[in-house]
């Protein structure tokens, strides 16, 4: 107890005494996520994820004795942007650590800007593999690639019945659902299972009618489905209108089946759904007291029940750069950096810790996360 | 086959909603000269709007149909008093442009107001299909199909058959001529882009149920609307009606046979294939160069 | 006098800027605006001189991007062969050329298209051009790795005496690069204006059958202009790949070409340094917001700003500025009056 204390003490003198420049009175944080434009529904989820967590966090004292302060930046949904809410976190307001910035696409962006400035980032969302094999030794990514989802899924995938003999897919046109979509097919294809039709439907499509109703004749017995929850909400629902006989999968943990239940009604019945955060079980988690903590904190400020399968991103991902921020025992890019590849976590998710990937010398680090199935059955999630 | 008569199913019923906006746009931007892009976020609007009142407040829903209608109206007129009036005159850009700024504003009003996540409007229909043969068809989207077509109707009798309907038509085809027998252009004008607004705000009141509500819903159906005028010809009723349907069925087709990740572009595609061989549209008389 | 100069002591304040701006966002921002303002340039030749109102520019600045990104990874492409038909990367500066020729090349195709008609029509056909594109960048995923985006794209390089090929990672020099396509583009454009083919441009923009009945080929004037048109806003589009190292169908984005048409049209269309000031003004804005409100009232803010300008200012900011300094100076008002009598200007007689 008294080596710790005395620790935090020289570790906060030794910051004031470091230099004008980095002598600040809270350790920043820098936050870019979509909060406008076509995805901004999940950033403002993430977002408010990583707003529980500063509180919890200052709520016990801060980090390195100083309190948490998020610096979050809009970055629009749109690549430019991005890279222009990276630039301004790093030079205008000196953030030490960055997450962001919610889609491959924006998070690809901002990844040269982390090797410029030295700086790492926790990618909390973002699913491309790109991500963690492009040579960045500045990217640690917490959130599952599509390959480690299908690898799980296909762990678990014995408790259907009828088992899956022969599998559609519907993904939405981007770097998450077409990933999602070969991993699976990949991962299927393994095991002996037959795919059958494989659509593919724009982010902005509303009406899914041509893809489904090729589909329905497709023979299959069931159809895994990648996309946002809006999308699968209007693919539920259509397909319930075109009567498909497929059981319906969805992966990726964006559907957030509470709202699915919501605004699908009872199209949404018999429906499984792939997580990464079971909040109506939170006692199935790998750390069931992080999990309801987080659950009650997230209830408590009132927020969006629907958003939890998605806000516990930004939850995981601040307590992520805390506890490294701890470790580095400085609130500076290179020693963050290091810290994070021996950072282990009890998040909401599971235990996070970061391996090694992508081309040597130049490694970025990913976690193994775990998934969750569920099933809605009569307008309630359950456990299948 | 039997996927083949689901596809002329539910293009028949989208290409009801894209004729109302076709009509909605080619009345602004045929004859008005506007490039409007508020379009998109008066058909978000009027969608917000059934969402609101029959969602939040509970209203009977054919009750918020008709107030969503309305008030989209309103707001058009609002846009046309406040933004259009004092720049008559202007070039077609500067109009444009600011309905680019008041697109924007709109959209993130409506963010600001009810939150990205998508909101779905409560209603009456059952959602059992009803089902003939190899086609099944929701309650609802037969609904629309009908407020569709009797909109159309209603709309082409008050241009054709109604004094109103002559006015406006005098107005557009020759306003000084007009203004010399009595007719009060800048009413004319306020109540087009009026109705024209109203129109997107139905569309999107019926089709919010069917689909979701979302503040980026009207981007694309935007830029499918002026496709749909260019089909139909700038200024023609009739042709917009048309076009609306050809696109639902171009969309349809071309995503269940071609290609589903092209379907958004048929539209598109559509176009330029027309305008190489038809440069006026498919009937309109030749657009007048200059 | 002083009207002349000023562009040059412009370019020489901008130049000189680094030495002293140690603000690394600020040079970001002026830099990407840079980018930016070339593609409004670019624009602004079809919008301001020709007076076409085209709305499909972010293809032109799209197809730039991924060729010259594509030419700098190298690629292999299925094409129905035997073999699958492969390219070694090429050095940057000639992909980048590659990027700026294609582009022109679209814009001829798009050009002898586009012009058969006008108005209305045109502003769609170019609508419907920049959806196709965005569409085919995303579901050609074999070429263009579609949503997946081709990323490392190597940055551009220049030749600096006594040390050799630098690659571009300074910010410091991405600017003057950038600063520098930026004066070639103005000065090409003020080139063309003041040409023959101007005048041909201009006469056409204030009346096109008057322009016709005295024998200007207005097609091949259109074209022409549409091409180098293209052209310039391919170089901006690869300046902005290689800058950003990762390429992806959200290049197309239509709110892209909506920021261009702004710059130009607040700037002042049909003027030269109308989308300068339009694109300092409207690149700067969204940055200072960033400190102003939250993101959706940033928004609202911005959306209202362009209305407030074009209200008060509806030729735009530099017309107006113009028109302040000098009264004599008509001339510069003259080039973007909306025609509203048939008039025979300079050019037509030639």
């Amino acid at each position: 107890m008294v080596k710790k204390n005395a620790f935090a003490t020289v570790a906060t003198m030794a910051l004031m005494v470091s230099g004008g420049a980095m002598a600040q009175d809270t350790v920043k944080i820098g936050v870019n996520q979509p909060l406008t434009g076509a995805v901004a529904a999940s950033g403002n989820y993430v977002t408010n994820g990583a707003r529980i967590a500063e509180e919890v966090l200052n709520a016990k004292g801060g980090v390195l004795g100083k309190k948490v302060a998020l610096v979050i930046e809009d970055n629009k949904s749109n690549p430019k942007e991005a890279v222009a809410a990276a630039e301004k976190l790093i030079v205008r307001d000196k953030v030490p650590v960055m997450m962001g910035a919610w889609s491959s696409t924006l998070t690809l962006a901002v990844m040269p800007k982390l090797v410029e400035y030295s700086v790492p980032m926790v990618v909390e969302t973002s699913s491309s593999g790109k991500i963690t094999t492009s040579g960045n030794p500045w990217v640690f990514r917490i959130a599952p690639t599509s390959a480690m989802e299908a690898k799980a899924f296909g762990e678990k995938m014995d408790q259907f019945s009828p088992p899956i003999k022969k599998a559609d897919f519907l993904a939405v046109n981007n770097d998450f659902g077409r990933g999602a979509s070969d991993e699976f097919r990949k991962m299927l294809e393994g095991k002996g299972i037959k795919v059958g039709v494989v659509e593919t439907m724009a982010p902005e499509a509303t009406d899914l009618s041509a893809q489904l109703a090729n589909i329905k004749q497709s023979g299959g017995d069931t159809l895994f489905v990648t996309t946002g929850v809006e999308q699968i909400t209007l693919v539920l629902k259509q397909a319930a209108e075109q009567r498909l006989p497929q059981r319906i999968i969805t992966t990726g943990g964006s559907s957030s089946p509470d709202q699915l239940v919501a605004q699908a009604g009872e199209a949404a019945n018999n429906s499984y759904h792939i997580l990464f955060f079971a909040p109506w079980f939170p006692d199935k988690a790998t750390n069931p007291d992080v999990a309801k903590a987080f659950v009650d904190a997230w209830k408590q400020k009132g927020y969006d029940f629907a958003g939890l399968t998605e806000g516990f991103r930004g939850y995981d991902g601040i307590m992520t750069i805390a506890e490294a921020v701890k470790g580095a025992g400085k609130a500076e890019p290179q020693a963050i950096r290091d810290a994070l590849w021996t950072t282990k976590v009890s998040g909401v998710n599971g235990n996070i810790a970061f391996t090694k990937e992508g081309p040597s010398g130049k490694e970025s680090g990913q976690n193994q996360p775990n998934i969750y199935i569920v099933q809605v059955k009569d307008g309630k999630v359950t456990l299948p | 086959m039997p996927e083949f008569l689901q596809h002329l199913a539910n293009a028949v019923i989208l290409g009801g909603t894209y004729a109302l906006l076709g009509i909605g746009l080619t009345l602004i931007f045929g004859i008005m000269r506007v490039v409007n892009f508020t379009h998109g976020e008066l058909y978000t609007f009027g969608a917000y709007m059934a969402f609101m009142l029959a969602g939040m407040f509970g209203l009977n829903f054919f009750a918020s149909l008709a107030l969503a209608a309305l008030l989209g109206m309103a707001l058009g007129a609002l846009i046309e008093f406040a933004l259009l009036r004092p720049l008559k005159g202007a070039d077609i850009d500067t109009t444009m442009l600011v309905m680019i700024g008041a697109g924007i504003a709109m959209q993130a009003g409506e963010q600001l107001m009810w939150g990205g996540v998508a909101k779905s409007v409560p209603n009456p229909f059952p959602t059992d299909p009803f089902v003939l043969g190899p086609v099944s068809v929701g309650p609802i989207r037969l609904f629309v199909l009908a407020v569709a077509v009797v909109l159309l109707v209603i709309f082409y009798l008050l241009l054709n058959r109604t004094k109103l309907g002559v006015a406006m038509r005098a107005t557009f085809q020759d306003p000084d001529t007009a203004a010399l027998m009595g007719v009060n252009n800048g009413l004319m004008y306020t109540l087009t882009f009026a109705i024209g607004s109203g129109l997107a705000a139905i569309a999107g009141a019926l089709l919010g149920p069917i689909f979701v509500v979302t503040p980026t819903m009207g981007d694309l159906v935007a830029l499918k609307a002026f496709a749909i005028v260019i089909l139909g010809g700038l200024g023609n009723i009739p042709g917009a009606t048309i076009g609306g349907f050809v696109l639902a069925l171009v969309e349809e087709f071309g995503a269940g046979y071609l290609s589903s990740g092209y379907r958004d572009a048929m539209g598109f595609l559509l176009i330029i294939a027309v305008l190489l061989v038809r440069p006026q549209g498919l009937f309109a008389a030749k657009e007048r160069i200059g | 006098m002083t009207a002349r100069l000023l562009p040059w002591l412009f370019v020489l304040f901008m130049a000189l800027l680094p030495l002293w701006m140690r603000d690394q966002y600020i040079l970001y921002v002026l830099t990407s605006t840079g980018i930016f303002i070339i593609a409004a340039m670019s624009l602004n030749l079809l919008l301001g001189y020709t007076g076409q109102l085209s709305l499909g520019h972010v293809a032109f600045f799209g197809i730039g991007a991924y060729t010259s990104a594509l030419l700098s990874l190298g690629f292999d492409l299925d094409w129905g062969g035997a073999e699958p038909f492969v390219l070694d990367p090429q050095p940057v500066w000639l992909a980048f050329l590659g990027g700026i020729l294609m582009a022109a090349l679209f814009g001829w195709l798009i050009g002898r298209l586009a012009f058969r008609v006008r108005g209305a029509y045109f502003v769609i056909v170019t609508i419907s051009f920049a959806q196709v594109m965005r569409m085919v960048a995303l579901n050609w995923v074999d070429l263009t790795e579609g949503p997946m985006a081709l990323n490392n794209i190597p940055p551009l390089s220049v030749w600096v005496p006594g040390e050799g090929v630098l690659p571009l990672y300074k910010k410091e020099y991405y600017y003057l690069l950038v600063l520098a396509m930026g004066v070639l583009g103005y000065v090409v454009i003020q080139r063309l204006v003041c040409s023959r083919v101007g005048r041909a441009l201009i006469a056409l923009r204030e009346n096109e059958s008057l322009a016709r009945s005295v024998g200007i080929n207005v097609t091949r004037y259109l074209v022409v202009a549409t091409v180098i048109s293209a052209g310039m806003a391919g170089a901006s589009g690869a300046l902005y790949t290689h800058y950003i190292r990762i390429v992806d169908p959200d290049v197309f984005m239509f709110i892209y070409t909506v920021t261009m048409v702004i710059m130009v049209i607040t700037g002042g269309k049909g003027t030269l340094a109308g989308p300068v000031v339009g694109g300092l003004l409207f690149g700067f804005l969204p940055e200072v917001l960033r400190e102003v409100a939250r993101p959706e009232v940033q928004w609202i803010i911005y959306g209202a700003v362009m209305i407030v300008i074009v209200f008060f200012l509806p030729q735009g900011i530099v017309p107006a500025v113009t028109k302040l300094f000098a009264g004599k100076k008509k001339r510069a008002q003259r080039a973007a009056r909306t025609p509203t009598t048939p008039r025979i200007t300079e050019g037509a007689s030639s």
